[in-house]
């Protein structure tokens, strides 16, 4: 078959009304979900995969696709409205579009957001097609020392959300790296922390953490100070994201969607630290640094591109090698099997006309997800008119309801509570709860890919200097740490950033 | 997931108050839990039974994936649970026979459980990267015993099938000490073991046929062995028995139905009636086949009986190799 062949082929199967339907569907759905704290991404997808079954491959993938990008974006609208991260990937975005609804400019966070994500998903789904077999070849020379290597390098990013001291963020990450260790230990299998708990031996529930951290410390303050904070009314969930807050931020939007295209293409990344390095590096690269943190609409462009970029490069390692890249790719190479098809190399000789009909309804599905979108934030925006004496008793429940439904525990409701009790003594501390996310994310990463090359190299340190990749990493690193420092030799910025902290201190 | 297990009952609820005098058991959904990750061989096949299974019951079966530790949490949570019948697992070999044998610490034995029926078997292949000078498990065992450290296994995660699948074939080669001369790489789980095998971070990786069809398939790795009785389709490798080990046979994946220890003989007898019409459901069977598993469906005394063979099997295993688990 000629390339025009299968172009038409490929045509053929994604321009029939079924496919428009499935995606949109699926978008609906993901966004949807996604927009409930505690239903990710992943559990949408694995829901939705049954229904597959009956239907034709290229509808049922198309559908799952829809499902997964719809996901990763409907994350950011409880993100923004309630400081409740709807997906992982969508924390990073609570930082900045949480204190603009906070100023009531609920409406254009959420546009921002929107528009981030789209345009983001576009450009994943264009280097899918174009580049994915020249990235997919090049992740594959990522192993342990390699993954090591760039998480070292991601740690910095910490530094990038500390807010207006170093120090403070540094005891948030460090708490973090903390928490993150407690469960079985990957390599030996042993106990840590676990105090004679079935429960914990897992690990601390992201989701309830992630939840308990953001979301409850600011019910806990409305109701140790409920006079002070009920006078400001948010509404204006009304006002509209301009064409000149696009220009402003485009830089950073297209930057945030190579970042995600690069770290969605290794596969084991995942989308919530593609999010927050492309907020660090938003942040290290803008004017108006002072402001990150505290309602500016770059961060939200960056995080929602850093994360929907990821969207399109994890199908890289998925339609190239046939290698899962996240749990979500993975619940879709199921759904890829279930009909007959095995994605790798031979698909595109076996089944071309598939892979171009994936291709063109990716690209359909960033359009797609702008239409969607728009009628979501469109219906969803006004929960920022809801005052709060309404509105964070149904935040509680919700989160009580969603963390329950992660993994079907009450146990993981206490850990939510347990954690916002922490959030809110961080709060009162003013430490950044951005450290700790980033580093209880990244801290089992770090240590499981640490000790993974050493099982490889039997002990030897050489290997995390084994070839180009590290080496860049860790040139990368170096570079990170003198900035830092220069930074805080030349504090000048940050005093400016004190004023500001404390003039927005609630 | 709970939303829908919420509109489920809700329902359920409704209806058991306008029939509560049918028949004893099931007289309210009935919870079925999977003690892995939603989208993982466990949660497939058991999503895929309860799709057949929902026919047949006239209450819901309730899905929930409680995940964490191996397998442990959701396993320990059934062993605690009432033994009316209405929380039930699905049972792994990960779970219910690796672990235990490995475990120092596990909160459950396999006395805590009480099987109904063992429905599908999964068998094991090993392979090693397409090219790799390595082509068979001659070249593997010659290279280990004459290279010691050179060689190295990936599993997903300590106390996992795939750490124990490799230092038993290796074992059962005559390679001695074979977890001091090759090495045993963990990963995050059963994608992230292959693709270790795929980009040259492991030499060798034993796993779930299903976990490895679609590399194979497509010329990226490259079986060297399968631990059926009959050569696997798909597979273009030896079995065990003809490299002269069929002990390795016992060495295969699995998924069945418990309920904790005190289950009811009622909900006990109610469930191999299921089962057996279950396994029967054309589309069920079908689905089974594509991802690669075979329907084996075993009374709940096959069962017991297998899984404890296959439990004695490993832990002498692990006796012998001191992999003890603290």
């Amino acid at each position: 078959m000629t390339f025009m062949d299968s172009l038409a082929a490929g045509l053929a199967l994604v321009l029939q009304w079924q496919s428009f339907a499935c995606l949109a569907g699926g978008v609906a759905i993901g966004v949807f979900a996604g927009a409930i704290p505690g239903m990710s991404a992943t559990m949408a997808v694995a829901l939705t995969l049954p229904f597959t079954f009956a239907m034709q491959p290229i509808f049922g993938i198309l559908l799952l696709l829809g499902v997964y990008k719809g996901g990763i974006f409907g994350g950011s609208i409880p993100a923004i409205l309630i400081r409740t991260p709807g997906t992982p990937a969508s924390s990073a975005t609570a930082l900045d579009g949480y204190p603009m609804a906070e100023k009531g400019e609920a409406g254009r966070a959420l546009g921002m957001a929107l528009y981030a994500s789209c345009i983001a998903d576009f450009i994943s789904n264009l280097s899918l097609i174009l580049i994915a077999g020249w990235l997919a070849s090049f992740a594959l020379n990522f192993g342990p020392p390699e993954f090591f290597t760039l998480i070292v390098f991601s740690l910095t990013i910490i530094a990038g959300v500390s807010g207006d001291s170093l120090l403070k963020g540094g005891v948030s990450a460090i708490l973090g790296l903390l928490l993150a260790t407690i469960g079985l230990d990957l390599v030996y299998g042993t106990n840590r922390f676990i105090f004679g708990s079935t429960d914990l031996m897992g690990g601390l529930n992201f989701i309830a953490v992630l939840i308990g951290l953001f979301a409850l410390p600011e019910i806990f303050s409305f109701i140790h100070r409920p006079k002070e904070l009920d006078g400001s009314v948010r509404r204006l969930g009304n006002d509209h994201i301009t064409f000149a807050d696009l220009r402003h931020s485009f830089k950073s939007i297209i930057r945030g969607s190579f970042i995600g295209v690069f770290l969605g293409s290794i596969p084991g990344i995942g989308a919530a630290p593609s999010a927050f390095l492309s907020y660090a590096e938003a942040r290290r690269n803008s004017p108006n640094k002072a402001n990150f943190g505290q309602g500016e609409i770059e961060g939200v462009a960056a995080s929602e591109a850093g994360n929907n970029g990821v969207a399109g490069s994890t199908l890289i390692p998925l339609l190239a090698l046939g290698v899962p890249g996240d749990v979500i790719t993975a619940i879709i190479i199921g759904a890829f099997m279930v009909h007959g098809l095995q994605p790798g190399p031979m698909m595109f000789t076996t089944n071309t006309d598939i892979i171009y009909a994936i291709f063109m309804g990716l690209v359909m599905s960033s359009l797609i997800l702008l239409v969607v979108g728009g009628v979501a934030i469109r219906g969803f925006r006004y929960i920022a008119d809801v005052p709060r004496s309404i509105l964070f008793p149904g935040v509680l429940v919700l989160c009580v309801f969603g963390v329950y439904a992660v993994n079907n525990a009450i146990f993981d409701v206490a850990v939510m509570f347990v954690m916002g009790a922490l959030g809110y003594a961080m709060a009162l501390f003013k430490l950044p709860p951005a450290p700790f996310v980033i580093a209880f994310i990244l801290g089992p990463l770090l240590e499981n890919n640490f000790r993974q090359a050493m099982l490889m190299s039997q002990g030897s340190l050489d290997i995390l200097a084994r070839g180009p990749i590290t080496w860049f990493f860790w040139a990368l690193t170096a570079l990170a740490i003198a900035l830092i420092v220069k930074g805080a030799l030349h504090p000048g910025e940050e005093v400016e950033q004190e004023v500001i902290a404390s003039k927005s201190a609630k | 997931m709970r939303v829908n297990a919420f509109i489920i009952s809700l329902g359920a609820a409704a209806l058991a108050a306008s029939s509560a005098l049918a028949q004893d058991y099931p007289s309210q959904p009935i919870q079925l839990v999977i003690p892995y990750g939603a989208g993982g061989a466990t949660d497939l096949s058991a999503r895929a039974l309860s799709n057949a299974l929902t026919p047949i019951l006239d209450r819901p079966l309730v899905l929930a994936n409680r995940t964490g530790a191996g397998g442990a949490t959701g396993s320990a949570a059934v062993a605690n649970a009432d033994g009316d019948g209405y929380t039930m697992l699905a049972a792994r070999v990960g779970s219910h026979t690796v672990n235990p044998a490995m475990k120092e610490t596990l909160p459950y034995t396999l006395d805590d459980f009480r099987f109904v029926g063992v429905y599908e078997i999964n068998p094991v292949v090993c392979a090693v990267r397409a090219g790799s000078e390595i082509d068979s498990m001659e070249a593997l065992v010659q290279q280990v015993q004459e290279n010691p450290g050179t060689v190295s296994f990936s599993s997903s995660g300590v106390g996992s099938m795939l750490h124990l699948a490799g230092a038993m074939v290796l074992d059962a080669f005559g390679v001695e000490n074979p977890l001091e001369n090759a090495t045993h790489i963990p990963m995050g789980g059963g994608g992230e073991a292959a693709t270790a095998v795929l980009q040259g971070t492991a030499t060798f990786v034993c796993t779930n046929s299903s976990a490895l069809a679609s590399f194979v398939s497509n010329d990226q790795l490259q079986p060297i062995m399968v631990t059926t009785p009959e050569p696997l389709e798909g597979f273009d490798a030896p079995t065990a028995a003809s490299l002269g080990h069929p002990e390795l046979e016992q060495l295969v994946g699995w998924t069945g139905i418990a309920g904790p220890a005190d289950l009811s003989d009622e909900a006990a007898e109610a469930w191999g009636e299921w089962l057996e019409q279950a396994t029967q459901n054309e589309e069920f069977l079908a689905y089974m086949k594509k991802i690669g598993s075979q329907v084996d469906l075993m009374s709940p005394e096959e069962s017991v009986e297998f899984v404890n063979a296959q439990y004695e099997t490993f832990r002498k295993l692990v006796d012998d190799l001191d992999m003890r688990v603290e």
